[in-house]
């Protein structure tokens, strides 16, 4: 019997990670193949991570397999960090692709662990959820990442795993991402009567409002917010470039990419 | 008949009282929504071996623990609750057609890391 994913604890030999090396790579996509475990560079510094290679070696072929079985939800497959393997989907895929992760034979991650947000402003859809899934048997994880924008709702991941219907709430109530299906969307974190999403990169580091304590009306009274300082206009950017090193040099090595594929076509 | 199966040592996981027939019924209904699918799909080009390979294995053995160690994928109950999470997905794959191609190609931009400025 060959599975995909294999219940091994790990080899003795560790190869560095590229990426933390100075010799700086003229590639710009950088693929993960197997052949990448012939180059033996062993990682001597105790605090660096250390990559398996012959679990990197599966996530791999897991990956492939995942491309392989859902061409229709899969955009891109990545590793990163050397053995972080990413599905990169379109917002229509969540619902089928989780609930293949989770009763495929092969893959088996009945554990969500997380669900996570992300902001960026600089793209057509500004936002990213995250979805990070565990594989209890075969002692593997998996992360799911798909985008959307302010306005278009993604399907609520709660019909595949219950455990997602607190943490779409948290995406909800931080980033203002509206998740169809959801059987009880409401703020979770913030106080009552809250207004706004303060993860959103747009939400003031102070807030809009005040909170103090009024003596005279012997409660505690929200103002809107009132800074001695007039205008307030930071320039927050760096001039420079933030990560240079990542030019050349990209964080995430690609597994497989059908969307880009088909683009060169 | 190999000796009886007391526990499964875990808790709320009560003996299958006749894992060979359950799970021979769960493979054989597996397969025959395979067979609706194309030739061509991915999932079915991975799956249907998979199984025909458990389902034999299946006829082979008649002792559990024989059939647990030579499937090596966990307990029998816990083979069975498998066989159900797949039949429940073969069942709505067949709805969804994840072997057509790719829905929709992704912005230009979106998944590039670290972001661009502008």
């Amino acid at each position: 019997m060959s599975f995909l994913l294999k219940r091994t604890v790990g080899a003795t030999v560790c190869w560095g990670r590229n990426i933390l090396n100075n010799v700086k790579t003229p590639v710009i996509v950088r693929i993960a193949t197997k052949a990448d475990q012939a180059g033996p560079q062993a990682e001597t510094r105790p605090t660096v991570a250390k990559v398996d290679p012959l679990q990197k070696l599966h996530l791999i072929d897991f990956g492939k397999y995942v491309a392989e079985c859902l061409p229709k939800y899969v955009q891109k497959v990545q590793l990163t960090a050397g053995n972080e393997l990413e599905v990169l989907i379109p917002p229509e895929g969540v619902i089928p692709v989780l609930q293949f992760l989770k009763d495929n034979h092969s893959a088996q991650f009945t554990n969500l662990v997380d669900i996570a947000g992300m902001d960026v402003p600089n793209r057509p859809n500004r936002f990213e959820i995250i979805y990070n899934l565990l594989s209890l048997r075969y002692n593997a994880r998996i992360r799911v990442k798909t985008y959307t924008d302010e306005l278009t709702p993604v399907d609520s991941a709660n019909d595949v795993f219950k455990a997602a219907n607190w943490y779409e709430r948290e995406i909800w109530d931080m980033y203002g991402v509206f998740f169809a299906n959801h059987p009880d969307l409401r703020r979770i974190l913030t106080d009552y009567g809250f207004e706004g999403h303060p993860f959103r990169k747009d939400f003031p580091l102070s807030g809009y409002v005040e909170v103090r304590y009024d003596d005279e009306q012997k409660r505690v009274v929200v103002e809107p917010l009132e800074l001695a300082q007039e205008f307030r206009r930071f320039e927050l950017s760096a001039p420079w470039e933030q990560f240079p090193n990542f030019r050349s040099n990209p964080a995430s090595e690609e597994v497989v990419n059908p969307a880009d594929e088909k683009a060169k076509q | 008949m190999g000796p009886l199966k007391k526990s499964t040592g875990l808790v709320g996981m009560a003996v299958a009282p006749n894992a060979h027939h359950t799970l021979g019924s769960l493979y054989g209904k597996i397969l025959r929504i395979l067979q609706k699918m194309p030739e061509s799909a991915g999932y079915r080009k991975h799956t249907e071996p998979l199984i025909r390979e458990r389902a034999a294995v299946l006829t082979q053995t008649k002792d559990v623990y024989e059939l647990e160690s030579k499937i090596n994928c966990g307990q029998a109950e816990e083979l069975i609750i498998q066989a159900e999470n797949e039949l429940n997905l073969a069942r709505k794959m067949l709805n969804w057609k994840p072997w057509e191609p790719l829905v929709s190609v992704p912005p230009k931009g979106q998944w590039d890391w670290p972001p661009t400025k502008s």
